[in-house]
């Protein structure tokens, strides 16, 4: 489910952040209220434990394996608000060290798995085992169901995420810039594998770990930091504002001044909002003028106009000129480091 | 274990338990850090950056590469990626093999049937099969008279995964030439919160003692099991072991919380800053967004 960077426009990778950010922020505020100075070490270890768990291969029938994401355990375990805090963490210790994930994609990536998964778990676990007896049957079953319906609602949004791209973001001849599906493809192909594969190994992990703990350590369950932190009603009213916030937001980024690079060109628009806003037909039309008055060359996969053949040398000429300076100074300045450092060694 | 289902005499098929896979999995965490570390120690461009401003960088240099969107941009700023991770004494071969085996292979299949007239309409560039009853209608979608590869499908694939390339060497180039402290030490820099970098920076560090423990669980289970075993106590394993660790993390959480607050700590985290910008570094940076710039310019001229 991680998304890698390339995958999502940059207007699109900005949303993402632009989500996060109140949640993270809650989320902190929440935790932090309860746990003061325990905040830091109890998030660090379940962030170092959440990343742990997605690491264990989980057999499935079929003698495969697969990996879940632990998202759910969590959520019973601390409760949403701490869970999407040590999910987020490990993503990005994920997306930092092996690259699993993308940098800019990292606000969707967590608001998937960090933020979905766990709320949406302990959603259904709380509404339908919350006031049940510690060691009832009902909690484990309800943390696997919670489980397999949060992560299948993740890969709705995860295809949602990926299939506004082609509608959104193609050149003038139809190629598309970011992930080449559309939203009918996506969601439905991410929604196969997440409801086949990726969903019983969630819940089994959910199911297993909560029946673990009923069974030798009941009280893990019922001292919830999470039950302290905030009545699940009260959460879910503040989460619903980020979540409006962002189906309203992701089309506004598209049309914000970043968008222009997205350059869905102003029919493209047209066609998948039904109206151009009038800033951005002004903003299109002053762009294209000034590549008019470059004499844009045509994509080297259209067929060239001879006339244009003229034009391109010169470009092409400043292309070698441009990539020879680049490559000389990275260079000139790996050198200057170089001896810098040698400089500061025999200083020592 | 069923280790027997690890030797396949007929298939002549090795296939390994899911015990052996996790504790590969946990080893190979552990190799490609001491990997990263010697790179990052070694001496070089990367290396001799400021982090603040490698970072900045490394996320402008993503933000072009997202960018771009001809082919010759993308070919040019991945060998200008390379170059920098040949002068920062990155072995070249490593890298490719990270980047450039990992990513057409995964984002390539991704990729590969957009390439198909008959999942991305476009005009033929190479028609492999004439249907004879084209012209079919399934719903909202036609089956065309040909099966060809499009030339928008081609151009459309080749450019996203010299993108997808572009966008992974550079985290990977940050990652192999940065230890993680300084690399936090980048990230404080760009605004991101104290407490986020910390809770970063410590996790890094406990994740190798839960890696640990999680690996000798394993290793007991792998080693007193004999004959076979079903999936679901396979499965009911794989849940123990997990709880255990939990239980293990909490005893773990409040021997850290006893120990930071024995050496004073009230909740508000602090970190020594000892970095500081060079003029070569903010040179670097402004190179680097020019370079960028050109790039872009030159993208959107071709294409």
């Amino acid at each position: 489910m991680h998304i890698p960077d390339g995958y999502l426009s940059p207007a699109t990778c900005a949303v993402g952040y632009v989500g996060m950010l109140p949640i993270w922020a809650t989320a902190v505020k929440k935790v932090k209220k309860t746990l003061n100075s325990k905040l830091i070490p109890l998030m660090v270890i379940g962030s170092a434990f959440s990343f742990v768990i997605m690491m264990f291969n989980v057999p499935i029938p079929g003698g495969t394996t697969a990996h879940a994401v632990g998202g759910g355990i969590l959520a019973v375990l601390l409760g949403p608000w701490a869970a999407a805090i040590c999910v987020s963490t490990a993503l990005a210790i994920q997306a930092l060290m092996f690259g699993d994930g993308g940098i800019f994609c990292y606000g969707f990536n967590c608001f998937n798995m960090a933020v979905v998964i766990p709320f949406v778990t302990w959603f259904i676990y709380q509404r339908m085992a919350g006031k049940t007896e510690v060691t009832s049957s009902k909690r484990w079953i309800w943390g696997a169901i919670g489980s397999y319906i949060a992560i299948n609602v993740a890969a709705c949004c995860n295809g949602t995420e990926l299939g506004l791209q082609p509608l959104l973001f193609h050149t003038a001849q139809g190629v598309p810039l970011y992930c080449p599906y559309p939203i009918w493809v996506s969601v439905p192909a991410m929604l196969l594998a997440h409801a086949l594969m990726a969903g019983p190994v969630e819940a089994i992990v959910t199911g297993l770990v909560t029946r673990y703990f009923q069974v030798t350590n009941p009280s893990v369950i019922v001292d919830q930091i999470a039950a302290k932190v905030e009545p699940v009603k009260a959460a879910f009213n503040k989460l619903w504002f980020v979540i409006i916030g962002l189906i309203v937001l992701v089309p506004l980024g598209l049309l914000a001044p970043g968008g222009a690079f997205g350059e869905g060109s102003a029919d493209d628009i047209k066609a998948a909002l039904g109206y151009v806003p009038a800033g951005l037909a002004a903003l299109g039309d002053r762009y294209h003028a000034l590549l008019q008055d470059y004499g844009v060359p045509n994509s080297p996969f259209s067929a060239d106009a001879p006339d244009l053949f003229h034009q391109s040398v010169g470009y092409y000429v400043a292309a070698v000129v441009g990539i020879a300076v680049i490559a000389g100074l990275t260079l000139l300045i790996s050198k200057l480091i170089a001896s810098k450092e040698a400089g500061n060694q025999q200083g020592h | 274990m069923c280790e027997t289902d690890v030797f396949r005499p007929r298939g002549g098929k090795v296939r390994r338990s899911f015990v052996e896979k996790t504790i590969d999995g946990f080893s190979q965490v552990l190799m490609n850090d001491f990997y990263a570390e010697r790179i990052a120690a070694s001496r070089g461009l990367m290396q001799g950056l400021h982090p603040g401003s490698k970072v900045v960088t490394t996320l402008l240099l993503i933000l072009v590469a997202v960018c771009l969107r001809s082919w010759p941009a993308l070919v040019l700023l991945n060998l200008w990626i390379l170059l920098l991770a040949y002068v920062s004494a990155v072995p070249l071969l490593t890298f490719l093999k990270r980047v450039w085996l990992v990513v057409p292979v995964f984002t390539g299949v991704v990729v590969l049937p957009t390439i198909f007239n008959v999942v991305l309409p476009g005009d033929p560039l190479l028609v492999l099969f004439h249907f004879s009853g084209g012209g079919h209608h399934f719903g909202p979608w036609m089956l065309p008279n040909v099966l060809a590869i499009t030339k928008q499908g081609v151009h459309g694939a080749v450019i996203f995964v010299l993108r997808v390339g572009a966008c992974v060497s550079l985290s990977v180039l940050l990652t192999l030439t940065t230890r993680w402290t300084y690399l936090m030490r980048g990230l404080s820099m760009i605004k991101i919160p104290t407490l986020f970098t910390m809770i970063l920076e410590m996790t890094y560090r406990y994740i190798y003692v839960l890696l640990n423990s999680a690996s000798e669980m394993f290793l007991a289970r792998k080693s007193r099991t004999v004959g076979k075993t079903s999936t679901r106590e396979k499965q009911r394993f794989v849940g123990s072991a997990m709880g255990v660790l939990w239980a293990k993390s909490i005893v773990l959480s409040d021997e850290v919380h006893a120990a930071m607050i024995s050496r004073g700590y009230r909740g508000t985290p602090r970190t020594l800053a000892n970095f500081k910008l060079r003029r070569l570094d903010w040179f670097w940076a402004v190179f680097t967004a020019l370079a960028g710039i050109m790039l872009l310019g030159g993208d959107r001229l071709v294409s």
